[in-house]
């Protein structure tokens, strides 16, 4: 059992999925209705992208870590509500280039600062953090934003029968395994294991690293459109809750935060468990006040599990 | 940024001026004095009493709750739950006594207990099982706020003791001396941190342990109990800081979030970088330019959100300067 485990990270999350999906279902059986999965899949969604953009980063190793994707996602959030809807600029056609060029810009400028600059990952993405949570304060001002459209109403809800929710998620995932066709992913699991090896046998350790941060932020953009389409609004304070969250999933998710091992699906399903233990606390009338704690005791837990499992197999090298 | 970096242009050696400031932060140095006299240029009654000794007691705030920080990031760490300790401080020292009816010397001994079960919670946690610092004090402090709020069900109603008020105001002074008390505590402390840091067999474990941890083992350095003592200083600091602070309104449950940050920026504009370089006197020097830099800005009306992207900006500024990791083709 404990052997099954080790080979797959992410199977400790996915037997906790199924045993909270349960749960869930016997606390409350209008969880399971399919009239209320739009809306749950809509709500899941941020959460979820938000996770697993801040995968890439850690996948990359040597510290890697990105905690500016909760400010990245609340700033493209703000960006459409406060300044591309008020001007008329709406349509898909703009919006969702916007929202990826964004995130791949700011991914893509951690990355450098990272590695071409040689940045300490925390330092960098903090001071990005900073300038990035300075900003939608800024592109707030003194009111909250309010907008949608039609599209982004339909990403909050369903495109005909299928939950718009489901789709932002999808798109991440489909992005992912296209990478993994490709010999990049090898090569970022290559970096993450040993860079200083890797780059001996011939990888572009600088390379792999800018574009696993682009790629983080390129979700991040996905992700502050999902964002968007739920709060129909722009609140530049809930910028840090993101962070937490994310951590804990990727946390949960079985990827190390050294770098040696990780997935996005073990990912999907560590945010997927928050998600549902959120829920599960909010059915069992347990107030919001309590959110942080157990938010607080999640994360402490899952990086407890995590390690313990990675333990089991990691060389004790020092 | 021109006037900080002319003279180093001007004159033939550079290396030399690059390897003094590895050693005394000149550059922080002529920052400050740059930037006070902008102030003192362009600011009304900036060199007023009450101006200078209210940038004092922020600039102490700030340096003692940068003073835990400074020994963990020397130490190779980060510690993201300051601001929840702070919080924590400022919270109990402001409902037990008046709410509850415990005794000030009560309130305070659950503060330091809360302070050093939660510093030793992160640092055995991070360090038995190698998890980044950064994510377990993350989750401890998510876990001490939230605790905080649901305990006082999401408002503090107490008021806090008179003497919390006396130490960081502003017109106040000690034993005659011109000046509030929570500024002579910040230099008695720095005194005691320089000390302990640069000539004690404690100071000099945790620099070993920030450099290199195996081989600071191998010299029997005790790293785990460096790394967790590191993280237990920086609750109890910032717990300190969140008692003194509930006399300036801090008894509130986002008190200690501001704190967390801007702390974080003084130890890194100061210069003291990731696992052994610096000392708390440079954190004494970054409080004081960000305490600086916020009332400069302040006084020219920009809001927070640019005050916080200054901030990123500075971070970057100096980490580029000297704070830099080594190339992955140096290490193979």
């Amino acid at each position: 059992m404990s052997r099954f485990l080790r080979s797959r990270p992410y199977a400790f999350a996915l037997v906790l999925f199924a045993v909270l999906l349960i749960a869930n279902i016997a606390a409350q059986p209008s969880f399971a209705s399919p009239s209320n999965w739009a809306e749950t899949l809509a709500i899941f969604a941020p959460f979820a992208i938000a996770a697993l953009a801040s995968t890439p980063a850690i996948m990359s190793g040597g510290g890697g870590i990105d905690i500016s994707i909760g400010p990245l996602m609340t700033v493209i959030n703000m960006v459409i509500v406060a300044n591309l809807l008020p001007h008329g600029l709406g349509s898909p056609w703009v919006v969702v280039p916007a929202c990826l060029a964004i995130g791949a810009a700011v991914g893509a400028v951690n990355g450098t600062l990272v590695t071409v600059l040689r940045f300490q990952p925390v330092v960098a993405t903090l001071c990005m953090n900073f300038i990035l949570t300075g900003l939608a304060t800024q592109l707030q001002g003194s009111t909250t934003p309010q907008g949608s459209t039609w599209w982004t109403n339909d990403l909050s809800s369903s495109f005909g029968h299928i939950p718009g929710g489901l789709i932002s998620i999808a798109v991440v995932l489909a992005a992912w395994y296209a990478l993994s066709r490709t010999a990049y992913t090898r090569n970022l699991y290559a970096t993450g294991g040993d860079d200083a090896t890797a780059f001996s046998a011939g990888v572009d350790v600088t390379r792999v690293r800018i574009l696993a941060y682009t790629i983080g932020g390129l979700f991040a953009g996905v992700g502050g459109l999902a964002l968007m389409a739920v709060l129909k609004e722009g609140e530049a304070g809930n910028a840090t809750m993101y962070t937490l969250v994310a951590l804990a999933a990727v946390a949960l998710g079985g990827t190390t935060f050294t770098g040696k091992r990780g997935s996005l699906v073990g990912t999907l399903c560590g945010a997927a468990c928050m998600y549902l233990i959120t829920n599960l606390l909010g059915a069992a009338n347990v107030p919001d006040t309590w959110t942080d704690a157990i938010y607080g005791c999640l994360l402490l837990g899952a990086v407890i599990i995590s390690a313990g499992l990675a333990s089991a197999t990691a060389v004790r090298t020092s | 940024m021109t006037t900080i970096d002319a003279p180093a242009r001007a004159l033939p050696s550079r290396h030399h001026l690059a390897d003094l400031q590895r050693r005394f932060p000149l550059l922080q140095v002529a920052a400050l004095a740059v930037l006070y006299l902008a102030g003192a240029a362009t600011v009304p009654g900036w060199t007023s009493r009450s101006t200078l000794s209210s940038m004092l007691v922020m600039a102490s705030l700030l340096g003692l709750a940068g003073a835990g920080q400074t020994i963990v990031v020397l130490g190779g760490g980060i510690d993201f739950s300051v601001g929840a300790f702070i919080t924590a401080g400022g919270v109990f020292i402001t409902e037990l006594p008046s709410v509850d009816g415990w005794t000030t010397w009560a309130a305070i001994a659950l503060a330091v207990a809360v302070a050093i079960a939660g510093g030793a919670l992160n640092g055995v946690v991070s360090y038995r099982f190698g998890v980044e610092s950064l994510v377990v004090t993350l989750a401890v402090g998510s876990l001490l706020a939230g605790v905080l709020t649901g305990w006082t069900g999401g408002a503090v109603t107490g008021t806090p003791p008179a003497w919390t008020s006396t130490a960081v105001s502003v017109i106040s002074d000690t034993f005659g001396l011109p000046v509030p008390p929570v500024v002579v505590i910040w230099l008695l402390f720095a005194v005691a941190a320089g000390i302990v840091l640069a000539r004690t067999r404690s100071g000099r474990s945790v620099y070993l342990t920030g450099s290199n941890p195996v081989a600071a083992r191998r010299a029997l350095v005790r790293t785990g109990r460096t790394w967790t003592a590191g993280f237990v200083v920086s609750a109890l600091m910032a717990t300190l800081v969140g008692v003194l602070l509930a006399g300036n309104g801090g008894g509130n449950l986002t008190a200690g979030d501001p704190y967390l940050f801007q702390a974080l920026t003084a130890v890194i504009v100061g210069g003291t970088m990731f696992g052994g370089r610096g000392d708390y006197w440079r954190t004494v020097l970054g409080a004081l330019i960000l305490t600086v830099v916020t009332y400069l800005l302040d006084a020219h009306n920009y809001s927070t959100g640019v005050q916080e992207m200054v901030y990123g900006l500075l971070i970057m500024i100096v980490v580029a300067a000297y704070g830099r990791e080594r190339r992955v083709r140096d290490r193979v």
